[in-house]
């Protein structure tokens, strides 16, 4: 793989944090937006990443960007009715460009953008149960910035984004995430809090503050939730 | 990808225990998530599939999180990664040894008799 590549571990990190972040998400908008903040952190040398949500045809029903570079690059392909991230949704393929400087697919937008700051682009589609919902897209201001791996990349962010935006758009929804969900966000959050308090405790990373925890389940035959709330409460639940 | 040697084994032994007890993908995932695990449900399909690789760690959160659904009910569990028979001796992945006061040859309860 390329320098870009992310090692799996801090991959699956971010794509546990953009489901956390979507998870408590009840409005489409708001997802959007948080989706598109956490691509442009997670995804190394983005200037800007936007989301886009679209129906069948092709009018954008929700939108989320991180600066108006990406509001304005958008704004335009769908004004113009042409660009990546229309060829994303419409195809249902990631599209890569490595220097909008010498591409000329799209020759009408490459036009309209040679004002902005946008070399690099990769755009991929949301698809949801079979069906091209949107696109997810990120932009740099130098070429060459993104490759195959960054496309790969966004489609492990697209795949599971695409599912949950599909199911915070249906209304059956709040029913959804107010039931199982808040009480797994709760229960994770206290994972997370025990974990810190051991990391502090023994000057150790959280993995290994996780396997502890882990082992100590084990030990006692206690659910991890437990042993976590124990923990955060004070009794000491990690003797050896 | 390559996979790590106990990881099939490992994979194997969760999924005829999900599949014993009728336990689905999704309520499997949102288990392991509410536990701390950092995989997307894809990926966790795509692992149970054999199609990825996931770390030690993930593992065997996923193992505890179908031990948990489980609830000692009569039936194969899922087997955490140090009572998978070590079939070399791999130093290879850093964090890959069991976590401290685990002991490595200590009783899980409900612990499967160890093959070998």
């Amino acid at each position: 793989m390329t320098k870009k590549h992310l090692p799996l571990d801090e991959l699956s990190g971010a794509i546990g944090r953009i489901l956390g972040l979507l998870l408590t998400e009840e409005k489409v908008d708001q997802a959007v937006q948080s989706l598109s903040l956490a691509i442009k952190e997670s995804v190394p040398g983005t200037l800007g990443a936007g989301v886009s949500i679209l129906d069948s045809q092709a009018r954008r029903t929700s939108t989320g960007f991180t600066d108006n570079i990406v509001e304005q690059a958008d704004f335009l392909q769908y004004d113009l009715g042409q660009g990546p991230c229309l060829t994303a949704w419409a195809s249902e393929e990631s599209v890569l460009i490595e220097d909008l400087g010498t591409d000329t697919r799209w020759p009408e937008w490459r036009t309209a953008v040679s004002s902005l700051p946008i070399r690099s682009v990769v755009s991929a589609p949301l698809i949801a149960n079979g069906r091209s919902i949107g696109a997810i897209k990120i932009y740099a201001p130098e070429p060459a910035v993104f490759d195959a791996g960054t496309v790969t990349l966004m489609e492990l962010f697209a795949s599971p984004a695409a599912t949950l935006l599909s199911h915070i758009q249906s209304t059956e929804t709040p029913q959804r995430i107010s039931e199982g969900l808040q009480a797994a966000l709760h229960s994770r959050d206290l994972v997370n809090r025990a974990c810190g308090i051991l990391m502090e405790r023994h000057k150790i990373t959280h993995e290994r503050a996780l396997q502890q925890l882990i082992g100590n389940a084990r030990d006692q035959s206690r659910i991890l939730q437990e042993v976590s709330a124990e923990l955060v409460a004070g009794i000491p639940a990690d003797h050896n | 990808m390559g996979f790590e040697r106990k990881e099939p084994e490992q994979r194997r032994r969760l999924l005829e225990a999900l599949s014993a007890a009728r336990i689905s993908t999704g309520t499997l995932w949102l288990q392991y998530f509410s536990i701390g695990g950092s995989v997307g449900e894809y990926e966790v399909e795509a692992y149970l599939q054999g199609m990825l690789s996931v770390p030690e760690l993930e593992r065997d959160l996923l193992a505890m999180a179908a031990n948990e659904l489980l609830n000692n009910q009569p039936g194969p569990h899922a087997p955490y990664a140090d009572e998978l028979p070590n079939s070399d001796s791999n130093g290879s992945e850093p964090g890959s040894d069991p976590a401290p006061g685990t002991g490595s040859g200590m009783d899980a309860p409900g612990d499967e008799a160890d093959p070998h």
